[in-house]
């Protein structure tokens, strides 16, 4: 179902038209018609589950990372935008926010540099946001390593807990083949910690699955406090590792067989 | 209350004098500065003081402070020209609050003192939050420039005393002022009538008015509490949006010339706009969670910037006609 217009729920004005983090209801509007084509068309987006995205309230997408560029990132926040009214909230590695113009146009349709301040103001806001705890590792994982989870960091179970969000996975298949990674410069360039060179010059027109899980409510089996205890965290942050790894496998053995 | 202002005749000072006149719980403004400008009138004494000089400070607290039961402290008194640099200008932004801070310890009957500092003492680089909590780094690079170093030293001698002896210290980081007077750095950019920006960034910007200025510090007299936070103003806008609100012409430039650029216009207009003092926030932004203040101190901005297109016009020295 396609909407006319982004954002549908509550969006916090900061008085001229953006928000404190610079999100813009019109830069949305246009992401999504500009995007539209490669959702569509080119990386033909079939997406399933999504009814475990919450409407409202703060919550927390964590899915697997690959890829030259963040096109998974994006397709994600497509699909999130198209099929829930809700602007996704990816949360970008401490170096995006000093690309130029890569930067601002991020930051107009919501992307928000991965600093704890913003992301916690983000949880408290109510908002939903897409982490990758792969994050770098993941993008520059060899072709060989695809679909196999990188390190993983355990941010998003203690925001999970501190702010008592539920953590949706989110399984992304195809983004793995469509434009992996041959090879890594050592040029630092804007911080970024690697210059990507890519098998292809363009991204392959894989076809993208988006499996959404079950949601998985921490709060349930741990108080807040527990967010101040790593053991716990780390013991949190494996079960989503989990929950991940067995949403992936449903979604490549589903993509083998035929089925959405 | 019964109030000493210091810095009274900067654009911050004179307002606030005006605002705490208009107090009923106010009784008596001691106004100082260190320049002339102020008239006596009822309620309201001014005094010429050197805050640099250790004696005049003691003469100043446990002499006329005394006399007028001063009880309450507001040190507004920093030097605003960003141009000015070396040990003359420390003395008057780090010593003078020292000697200040530590005069007003030794008298019983001063309860409050708030200090205005600013939100350019955080650190602003990639890694830093977007959104600055009081909690957020504060730049300690020794590189920066002293305007920001002298404004950190002042910030954290206030900080360093609080939970000492008697006196409720608040120390308000607040937003850049958009006001002549008062040492804003954007509101001299503005002067311009095209406004070079690094091309590829747009940061957010956050900006405090006069009225919203003076209404935190006098709600942080009539709170009493102790403690550091920040000030928010009403208007949070991308850097393109503010020139072409202001009327100016937005030239995205690459980030490397800026520098030389604005320096020559130092150097041939004097103007007091430094690109240096600047850059990372031009790139990145960096804007102030005044939540604390909300919830503790009751602050709300409620002053909205006064655009030029939106009520009269602005004159070539930038001033409303």
């Amino acid at each position: 179902m396609r909407r006319e217009t982004y954002p549908t729920e509550p969006f916090h004005d900061a008085g001229h038209g953006y928000d404190l983090f610079g999100l813009e209801p019109a830069a949305v509007a246009r992401a999504v018609a500009v995007g539209a084509p490669l959702y569509e068309r080119y990386f033909r987006v079939a997406s399933t589950g999504i009814e475990h995205v919450p409407r409202q309230g703060a919550a927390i997408l964590i899915a697997n990372h690959s890829g030259m560029l963040p096109i998974d990132g994006w397709m994600l926040w497509h699909d999130v935008v198209r099929r829930t009214g809700r602007v996704l909230r990816p949360i970008a590695d401490h170096f995006v926010p000093a690309l130029p113009f890569a930067s601002t146009r991020m930051a107009r349709v919501g992307v928000v540099g991965g600093a704890r301040a913003n992301v916690r103001r983000l949880l408290d806001d109510g908002a939903v946001i897409a982490i990758f705890p792969e994050g770098v590792a993941g993008v520059a994982k060899p072709f060989r390593a695809r679909y196999r989870l990188q390190a993983w960091r355990v941010g998003h179970a203690e925001l999970a807990l501190r702010h008592r969000a539920p953590i949706v996975p989110v399984a992304i298949v195809g983004a793995e083949e469509s434009w992996p990674v041959a090879a890594r410069l050592p040029i630092r360039a804007f911080g970024a910690p690697y210059l990507p060179v890519p098998w292809s010059p363009l991204p392959l027109p894989v076809r993208y699955h988006l499996r959404y899980g079950a949601p998985i409510e921490l709060a349930r089996d741990y108080p807040a406090e527990a967010a101040d205890d790593p053991a716990i965290v780390a013991q949190a942050a494996a079960k989503t590792r989990a929950a991940l790894e067995v949403l992936l496998c449903d979604a490549l053995r589903a993509r083998r067989e035929g089925r959405s | 209350m019964r109030v000493l202002v210091t810095g009274a005749t900067t654009s911050l000072g004179d307002a606030l004098v005006r605002a705490l006149l208009a107090e009923p719980t106010v009784e008596h403004v001691l106004a100082v500065a260190i320049e002339p400008g102020v008239q006596d009138a009822p309620r309201l004494s001014y005094r010429r003081v050197d805050l640099t000089r250790e004696r005049a400070v003691h003469d100043l607290v446990h002499g006329l402070a005394a006399e007028l039961a001063i009880d309450a402290v507001v040190h507004a008194a920093m030097h605003r020209d960003a141009r000015d640099e070396g040990p003359a200008i420390h003395a008057r932004n780090v010593d003078a609050t020292r000697r200040l801070l530590h005069a007003c310890l030794d008298v019983p009957a001063i309860g409050r003192f708030v200090f205005p500092g600013s939100a350019a003492v955080y650190a602003v680089r990639p890694g830093a939050p977007t959104l600055l909590d009081e909690d957020a780094p504060l730049e300690f690079d020794p590189r920066a420039p002293q305007w920001v170093r002298d404004r950190v030293e002042a910030d954290l001698t206030v900080c360093a005393a609080m939970g000492m002896r008697h006196l409720a210290l608040t120390v308000l980081r607040g937003a850049e002022i958009l006001a002549p007077g008062t040492g804003s750095q954007l509101w001299d950019y503005l002067q311009s009538r095209v406004c070079l920006r690094p091309a590829g960034f747009d940061p957010m910007i956050n900006l405090l008015t006069l009225d919203d200025a003076v209404a935190a510090i006098v709600g942080a007299l009539a709170a009493g509490r102790s403690g550091v936070y920040n000030i928010a103003g009403a208007d949070t806008l991308p850097l393109s949006c503010l020139i072409r609100r202001w009327g100016r012409r937005d030239v995205p430039v690459p980030g490397p010339l800026l520098a030389p650029l604005y320096r020559l216009r130092t150097w041939t207009t004097g103007r007091k706009f430094r690109y240096d003092l600047n850059a990372r926030r031009f790139h990145l932004g960096g804007i102030v969670d005044d939540r604390r203040a909300r919830a503790e101190l009751g602050y709300r901005p409620s002053h909205p910037i006064r655009w030029p297109h939106d009520a009269g016009g602005f004159s070539r020295s930038g001033l409303k006609t």
